[in-house]
């Protein structure tokens, strides 16, 4: 009971407490900026052993994956590939070893194996990743903006508002005004600065507040879900 | 750099807030542990999870599990954790398969010792096997890829996406939406709300994510600090109030005091 | 005419749409005009208001995924200051990338200004993990989290940075940020140092950083590809040498994504129109089915 319940509920509590006590501290009191700069620092390097956990779990699952012959097992392989290769490089890279005497750049100015990778595989995908957006957003608005009732039609009024005004063709619209190009960029601004500022607040406020009170539920040891164990 | 052992700037309105919180919260966690009933309104996505699970079990499908990218340092994953211990509860209870891939190693490591309890709790320890919960990558988006071919090719018939998400909330929000899943999210980060509020079935929109885990553990203490956490919003919007007033009557000194360097 | 089938429209076509609406205006750029709002002018106007005798650190917080809206945001910037003879410290606090982005656009820009001196005129410090903690170090010395730059050189070896010692040889930080990093350059090195802050995202997190523009904590935004554009604008507005780079053929830069996004714009409008169209049709039949009942 007292490593797995008591001792992590009092490590929690006295860690919780430091970014606490050290916002209102100045670093003329002793140990200060030692203790707050060491607890930033254990964060770094148990997420790095925890990495290494994570990697580990990957290689056996997709060993496994492969062994059994499960649907999509090529995947596996080519995960697992990508895995070792890039991780080799990089490895190999960060320490100097051999002709790896650079993470970036070749003694001759050409990129390294992993650098390389890096540009042309890694980053390529990143993006194309994230370019799906656009895609999902365009769906995900045809289906989801209907005048069903009141809010909602205040919501698509104002999304076309933003839509239009974000554009060039926001300045068409009222161009046959006089200085009416600058109507729906004006509008969309107002829009975005003051209704969109203040529920962002709103919704901010209550969410810090939310989290404020759950992590003095954590540091006071009543909320124990974290830990994997029973809440009483 | 301040001269004194404390930091003035700071031990004004911050401290006066804290303390504030600290005793609102304090206060309630102590009248609910006392019996006082407190009344806490239906947050209706905390209620559509059974619902989720129930629908998962009639189709024979799996449910799908994702806290977000948050480690274990971001307070969101923590709310996550409540939530998910709850929906591992139902997944033993209704003997359905439940998959939770994650995106952070210390994360991982928290969802598996939840999940595991979650099950021991049910008293269903055999349905419990480690592959249900297994890491798959630091990358934001190479996780993204991962989880929306998952949904893809395993369709679940349930999807909670509970925790910290940034630009994949939509990635796998539409992805899950495609393949027919109920959808329950829940998140603080605000830029993500507008997609999931769109795309999923149920949103906890910020405060809501981290009353979640009190409840549904329905703990007095738990709820009490809700409670707390609600005055003391009543509070800062009297604060928000009294400020204005001020400043439009030109009075400067409250503004001043509010300000943090 | 079955209604609900034409309202469920296969998501695809939807892709198809934006793919095109995507891929024409780039590979045949249409050059709609762009407008400029306040958040983006008050930051040329900070930039337009320094000189040589001033530093302006430009913090890389994005990747490879965002680079299509935050290059043309980096390299305006770059060319701006290169172009007003302000010295220019660039650093990357972005784990996934920040350096890879920092040191290609550097690749690219530096080229086009042949008298810049690295080490006098612009500084590349390469990226330190830890933002926050980076930033707040900053403040205090440069030399604390960066004692050498990318290459290797150390700090007291280069002439800039004899002189630039912490943020308060620093009149302007510029962060072109993807996620909650601009955000700290607000709250944290704005607030506690008073160094002035302006801050470019992408469109996505654009709304969340109003707050800070309200509350005076940043001088200017440039949100996406939009106030990209903007920049850009304003910057051949102002300098019409520049006018070429932005107009060479094959080059992307953000008036040019501004086509691509306008299109989109109006292919989603239209389809949320037509989408409301059949909606509408379809509850007026419903009504009248409901009265006939009656």
């Amino acid at each position: 009971m007292f490593w797995k319940l008591r001792l992590p509920l009092m490590l929690t509590f006295i860690v919780g407490l430091v970014p606490i006590v050290t916002f209102f501290l100045t670093e003329r009191v002793w140990g200060v900026a030692f203790v707050r700069d060491r607890v930033e620092q254990y964060m770094v390097i148990i997420t790095g052993f925890a990495l290494l956990l994570g990697v580990v779990n990957v290689v056996q699952g997709n060993i496994r994956k492969i062994e059994r012959r499960k649907p999509g097992w090529p995947f596996a392989v080519s995960l697992l590939l990508g895995l070792f290769v890039m991780g080799a490089f990089g490895i190999l890279s960060a320490a100097r070893v051999g002709p790896f005497q650079s993470i970036l750049t070749a003694p001759d100015g050409s990129d390294t194996p992993f650098y390389w990778m890096t540009r042309h595989l890694f980053n390529p995908l990143q993006a194309a990743m994230f370019s799906l957006l656009a895609f999902y957003v365009a769906s995900a608005a045809f289906r989801a903006f209907r005048v069903r009732n009141v809010e909602a039609t205040i919501l698509l009024t104002a999304a076309f508002i933003v839509m239009l005004g974000r554009t060039p063709l926001g300045e068409y619209v009222f161009s046959w005004l006089p200085n009416g190009e600058t109507f729906l960029p004006w509008v969309t601004e107002w829009i975005m600065a003051v209704p969109n500022a203040a529920a962002q607040r709103g919704i901010i406020i209550g969410a810090a507040l939310g989290a404020a009170a759950l992590s003095l539920r954590v540091i006071l040891g009543i909320e124990r879900s974290y830990l994997g164990i029973r809440e009483k | 750099m301040p001269e004194t052992w404390y930091d003035p700037s700071r031990c004004g309105a911050p401290l006066v807030v804290l303390l504030v919180f600290c005793f609102f919260v304090l206060l309630f966690i102590n009248l609910a542990r006392r019996g006082r009933k407190l009344f806490i309104r239906r947050i209706a996505g905390i209620a559509a999870m059974e619902e989720a699970v129930g629908r998962a079990t009639e189709l024979g499908r799996k449910v799908l599990y994702l806290p977000g990218g948050g480690t274990l340092d971001d307070i969101q994953t923590i709310a996550s954790l409540a939530v998910l211990r709850h929906v591992a509860g139902l997944t033993a209870r209704y003997t359905v398969d439940l998959d939770v891939p994650n995106k952070d190693p210390l994360t991982f490591a928290a969802t598996r010792d939840t999940v595991h309890e979650a099950y021991l709790q049910a008293g269903r320890p055999e349905l419990f096997h480690p592959e249900m919960v297994h890491y798959v990558t630091y990358d934001q988006f190479a996780f993204s890829a991962s989880v929306t071919g998952l949904m893809v090719r395993d369709k679940p018939a349930a999807i909670f996406l509970i925790g910290a998400f940034h630009a994949e909330s939509l990635l796998m929000a539409e992805t899950g939406q495609s393949v027919g899943a109920i959808q329950i999210a829940g998140t603080a980060e605000v830029t993500q709300l507008p997609f999931f509020a769109v795309v999923c079935d149920f949103t906890l929109m910020g405060e809501e994510l981290f009353a979640a885990g009190a409840y549904l553990s329905g703990e007095p203490a738990m709820v009490g600090s809700i409670k707390g956490q609600d005055f003391t919003k009543a509070g800062l919007i009297l604060y928000i109030i009294v400020g204005i007033l001020l400043e439009i009557f030109g009075i400067h000194w409250f503004r001043d005091f509010m300000t943090i360097q | 005419m079955n209604l609900e089938r034409l309202v469920q429209v296969d998501r695809r076509i939807v892709y198809l749409l934006i793919a095109l609406g995507t891929l024409i205006p780039i590979l045949k750029p249409i050059g709609f005009a762009v407008s400029t709002t306040p958040p983006v002018e008050n930051f040329f106007a900070k930039v337009e208001s320094l000189g040589g005798d001033d530093a302006v650190l430009v913090s890389f917080d994005y990747g490879p995924t965002t680079a299509p809206e935050c290059d043309p945001m980096a390299e305006a910037v770059l060319r701006h200051c290169f172009t007003r003879g302000i010295k220019v410290v660039v650093v990357a606090l972005f784990p996934l990338g920040g350096v890879t982005m920092a040191g290609e656009a550097l690749e690219k820009i530096v080229p086009q200004y042949p008298d810049l001196v690295e080490g006098e005129d612009y500084v590349f410090l390469g990226y330190k993990d830890g933002a926050q903690a980076t930033m707040k170090q900053m403040g205090v010395a440069f030399s604390g989290v960066f004692p050498s730059d990318q290459e290797g050189t150390p700090l007291d070896e280069l002439p800039l940075m004899t002189q630039v010692l912490n943020y308060a040889n620093i009149a302007l930080v510029v962060s072109i940020a993807t996620n909650v990093i601009g955000e700290w350059w607000a709250n944290l090195v704005n607030a506690q140092f008073g160094t002035p802050v302006a801050v470019g995202c992408t469109a996505v997190s654009a709304p969340k950083y109003y707050a800070f523009l309200d509350s005076g904590q940043m001088l200017g935004l440039l949100g996406g590809l939009k106030g990209a554009s903007e920049y850009e604008q304003l910057l051949i507005d102002r300098y019409p040498a520049l006018e070429p780079i932005y107009s060479k053929a094959g080059e992307y830069n953000a008036m040019k994504g501004m086509d691509a996004q306008t299109v989109d714009h109006a292919i989603i409008m239209l389809f949320i129109l037509y989408g409301n169209g059949v909606y509408f049709l379809i509850r007026r039949r419903e009504k009248r089915e409901a009265r006939l009942e009656q």
